[in-house]
């Protein structure tokens, strides 16, 4: 029987994904950004996986999402840079607040 | 106090310290260094979870490959780190209180959350158990997420690639 | 042919609304349009008249609305004194429309003079029509349209626009008291009608003090119309309008339109004695004041002006002496007379281009047609005897002195005597002596403007006879058949007030002979003996310097502190909703900047919200 709770599981999990969440809103850097979004990912696996051990219906599955959203978040990474390079090549800068095509 | 909450403890702090340290940091490659101790203990924590696997993979693509792609990418690019954010004071102050409004309500909401059940036997074979269910019952997911590795390979690739056209038009 | 009446206003309709439409195109035709249709409502009206003679009173209406209770009709009526205002206003309006032929030619306003000329006569034909009072009132406003129209014709002119202004403010004075008097004898009455009106006062369900109210207040709107003392002042400056059209309107029309109101509403008046009593008052005084200021005025139309505020005092005080018909049939002739003496002082001033009679004098050779006709107009107004103002004028003096007013009755004398006084001033300073400024070039005025004056001087001289002490009072007759209300056909006075007022206007005639023509008494023997009451009476008693620092300063600081209420309060409220929404936009356009980061913030921002308002309201604490 284990003496953590799994409310510490969750709370550890809200304060990074908390943190995540400040940067990704805050930072200028579209790395930092980008790095950020992964911390909520993280955040969100750590849900998962501590659900699969003290869940209403403990089982594997928990697991097995947790790989499936780590591949997804990889890819992700990998095209966001792809994109990031694509800018930079174009806008030489990486600041995010220079980024307003969206305005337009 | 058992021994298993203090070393929940001490990976809880460096994985929190090492996420404060990013917002923190002036320099990006310091940021994204420390945030790779935020990584490693995560992978401690999944282990406390009785996930053996995860945590490996967690090591290895979170650590390993997207910190180390992530280093690429801001070698590739030109870094002048010491601009302070335009960002308005205003509006940090403005996302930190709905943030710690959010949180607020969410921590009141998990904060006394007990399951009676708890799962005994995740830890035992437990690379078989998942290497069992991906091959069995989510067997399409995870074709599909091979097509998804493929499709990012792609445009990865695609997006990074020097457009020729474009670089004969500037020359 | 009464059935037909309603057909008269609409012909200088028609006229209006061509000229006004095709006028530009037709040009030069113009003219010849309006005397078309105006002859045809003349004779139309004359045909009426002659009906009226041998057939009861015509009367013809249709519902208009219906509130509630009370019906509002609408139609016309002929009755008798309806039936002659037709005819004075339809022939004075054809005859001052030929008379303009001549008088505006070469003006390229021409048709827009023709369609004023036209909306006017309809709006008065109209008046006289109308069967109850708020027909009455919508023609009265017509009329004050038509007239603000004419007087500012030359809008070009700063004078001629502040006094189309003024004379429309002026009235409108008038007109809101005629509005509230309306407005009660309706909420009393139940009805705009004239005879459900009268009815109700001859049945005395009306208290005695309520009638008296009603016609101080309607009497209040003729005083507005009528240029009587207080709101006179419009009058005198009405003159910068063209000369025919200060004919037509301000002297044989429309501010007859006074007179006009108070004749038709006798029977309220009469049944009440301080309401009479004010309309009498008011009369001489008005009478006596005006003739007072026009002895001593040097523009030949403001004379004029002036003359004709004090003789519409003589119909009021005729009117207030209970004289019904000694004030209608003084509104006839002085309809005829008064409109001469305006067309031959316009041929005048279209001969010599001046209104200054300082700069007139040794006319009467020259002008060989206008000085007679002039000559008949001043004998007529002056009270001579044998023509017509001789007769009406005896009728309102018998009125007065019969009613036992005699202090009023003292007032008119004195008034007539001012009056032949400075008619003659008048006519010897233009016609008489020598030339006094360029008059080589004077030539007498076409057929087409002296043809109209003949008529109206045949007429000045012999529209007494209608109504003679000694050939019969057949017009009184005639007038009071059938409604004992309106007072007896002829009033039987000491034969010495005849003589009185003969003597009174001869001796008039003779002072100014002596001063002016003979020259026997110096121009300044009075003004240099009184140098104060001459300074008085020059500056018209100050009245309108008066409203000026009263009435006008007032309201102009009244306006000033509502433009201010207006500029900070209202137009503030304004400014702040705009700014408001303005800010709130441009917020919202600061918020589309293209950025990831914004809209992400925003988005969270709003999920916060509802998350945190979720948990406070929906009990999860």
């Amino acid at each position: 029987m284990s003496t953590v709770p799994i409310s510490a599981y969750l709370t550890l999990a809200l304060v990074l994904f908390c943190i995540g969440l400040y940067g990704a809103l805050t930072k200028r850097n579209t790395v930092i950004v980008l790095i950020s979004i992964e911390l909520m990912l993280n955040a969100g696996n750590i849900n998962l996986v501590a659900f699969s051990k003290f869940g209403m219906m403990p089982s594997i599955d928990g697991q097995v999402f947790a790989l499936f959203a780590i591949a997804v978040a990889a890819a992700e990474v990998a095209v966001g840079l792809a994109i990031l390079i694509a800018i930079y090549r174009n806008r030489k800068t990486v600041n995010v607040d220079e980024f307003d095509a969206l305005k337009h | 106090m058992s021994g298993e909450f203090l070393i929940f403890m001490l990976l809880a702090l460096i994985a929190i310290v090492g996420g404060v340290m990013m917002l923190n940091l002036t320099k990006v490659v310091h940021m994204v260094v420390a945030l790779v101790f935020t990584f490693i203990s995560v992978a401690g924590v999944y282990v406390m979870l009785s996930a053996e696997f995860i945590a490996v993979v967690q090591i290895l693509i979170y650590s390993g490959a997207i910190t180390i792609m992530m280093l690429f990418g801001i070698m590739l690019t030109r870094h002048n780190d010491n601009s302070e954010p335009k960002a308005g004071r205003i509006r940090k102050i403005l996302i930190f209180l709905s943030i710690l409004g959010f949180g607020l309500v969410f921590y009141l909401g998990i904060y006394n959350v007990e399951f009676t059940q708890e799962a005994t036997t995740l830890h035992e074979n437990n690379t078989e158990q998942i290497g069992l269910a991906i091959y069995s019952k989510y067997v399409i997911p995870f074709e599909l997420t091979s097509v998804i590795l493929l499709v990012a390979l792609i445009g990865a690739i695609i997006l990074a690639k020097r457009d020729d056209l474009e670089e004969a038009d500037k020359e | 042919m009464m059935e037909f009446a309603w057909i008269i206003p609409l012909f200088p309709l028609l006229s209006f609304l061509l000229l006004i439409v095709y006028g530009k195109k037709w040009g030069s035709a113009a003219p010849y349009i309006g005397m078309l249709l105006t002859f045809a409502s003349f004779i139309v009206s004359l045909l009426v008249l002659v009906a009226r003679f041998e057939n009861p009173t015509y009367k013809a209406e249709a519902t208009w609305l219906t509130i509630g209770d009370a019906t509002l009709t609408a139609g016309f009526e002929v009755n008798q004194l309806n039936a002659l205002m037709l005819v004075i206003v339809s022939l004075v309006s054809f005859l001052v429309h030929m008379y303009s032929k001549g008088y505006m030619q070469g003006d390229e306003r021409i048709s827009v003079f023709y369609s004023y000329l036209g909306l006017f006569t309809f709006a008065m034909l109209g008046l006289v029509l109308s069967p109850n009072l708020l027909q009455t009132y919508i023609f009265w406003e017509l009329v004050g349209v038509g007239s603000f129209l004419l007087i500012g014709f030359y809008f070009y002119k700063e004078e001629a626009k502040a006094a189309a202004k003024k004379a429309f403010i002026m009235t409108r004075i008038g007109d809101v008291a005629l509005f509230i008097g309306m407005i009660l004898l309706f909420w009393q009455v139940g009805s705009f009608e004239y005879d459900e009106i009268f009815a109700s006062v001859s049945a005395g369900t009306i208290s005695s003090e309520m009638i008296t109210l009603t016609a101080i207040l309607i009497f209040i709107g003729a005083v507005g119309k009528s240029g009587q003392f207080p709101l006179h002042s419009w009058l005198p400056d009405a003159m910068e309008g063209p000369t025919p059209v200060s004919a037509l309107i301000h002297a044989a029309t429309m501010v007859a339109a006074g007179v006009y109101l108070v004749a038709t509403m006798f029977p309220v008046f009469a049944a009440s004695e301080a309401a009479l009593m004010t309309v009498a008052i008011v009369g001489a005084f008005t009478a006596i004041f005006a003739a007072s200021i026009g002895l001593v005025q040097k523009d030949i139309k403001r004379v004029l002006a002036y003359s004709t505020v004090s003789q519409l005092g003589f119909m009021m005080l005729a009117l207030g002496s209970a004289g019904y018909v000694a004030g209608v049939f003084h509104l006839t002739t002085h309809a005829f007379f008064k409109a001469l003496l305006f067309l031959a002082a316009g041929s005048v001033i279209h001969a010599v281009h001046t209104q200054d009679i300082e700069k007139m004098g040794g006319l009467w050779k020259k002008l060989r047609l206008t000085g007679p006709l002039f000559l008949i107009g001043t004998l007529a107004i002056s009270g001579v005897p044998l023509l017509s103002g001789f007769f009406s004028k005896d009728e309102i003096l018998v009125a007065t002195w019969v009613h036992g007013h005699t202090i009023l009755f003292l007032l008119a004398i004195i008034a007539a005597f001012m009056t032949a006084f400075y008619m003659f001033r008048l006519f010897f300073l233009v016609f008489g002596g020598e030339a006094r400024g360029d008059t080589n070039h004077v030539k007498e005025s076409p057929n087409v403007m002296t043809v109209p004056m003949w008529v109206l001087a045949f007429l000045a001289i012999f529209a007494g006879y209608i109504n003679t002490p000694w050939f019969g009072s057949f017009l009184g007759d005639w007038l009071t058949d059938g409604n004992a209300a309106l007072g007896h056909g002829h009033i039987e006075g000491p034969i010495w007030i005849m003589g009185l007022a003969t003597a009174v206007s001869l001796l008039g005639i003779a002072l100014a002979w002596l001063i002016y023509s003979r020259k026997s008494l110096s121009r300044d023997w009075l003004s240099s003996r009184a140098p104060y009451a001459y300074q008085l009476v020059n500056k018209k008693y100050y009245i309108d310097e008066f409203y000026h620092f009263t009435v006008v300063k007032a309201a102009s600081i009244l306006s000033r502190v509502a433009r201010l209420f207006e500029v900070i309060i209202v137009e503030g409220l304004i400014k702040l909703i705009t700014a408001f929404i303005t800010g709130l936009s441009k917020l919202g356009s600061r918020m589309q900047d293209g950025q990831v980061q914004t809209y992400g913030t925003v988005a969270f921002l709003g999920l916060a919200v509802l998350v945190i308002v979720l948990a406070l309201t929906g009990g999860y604490l």
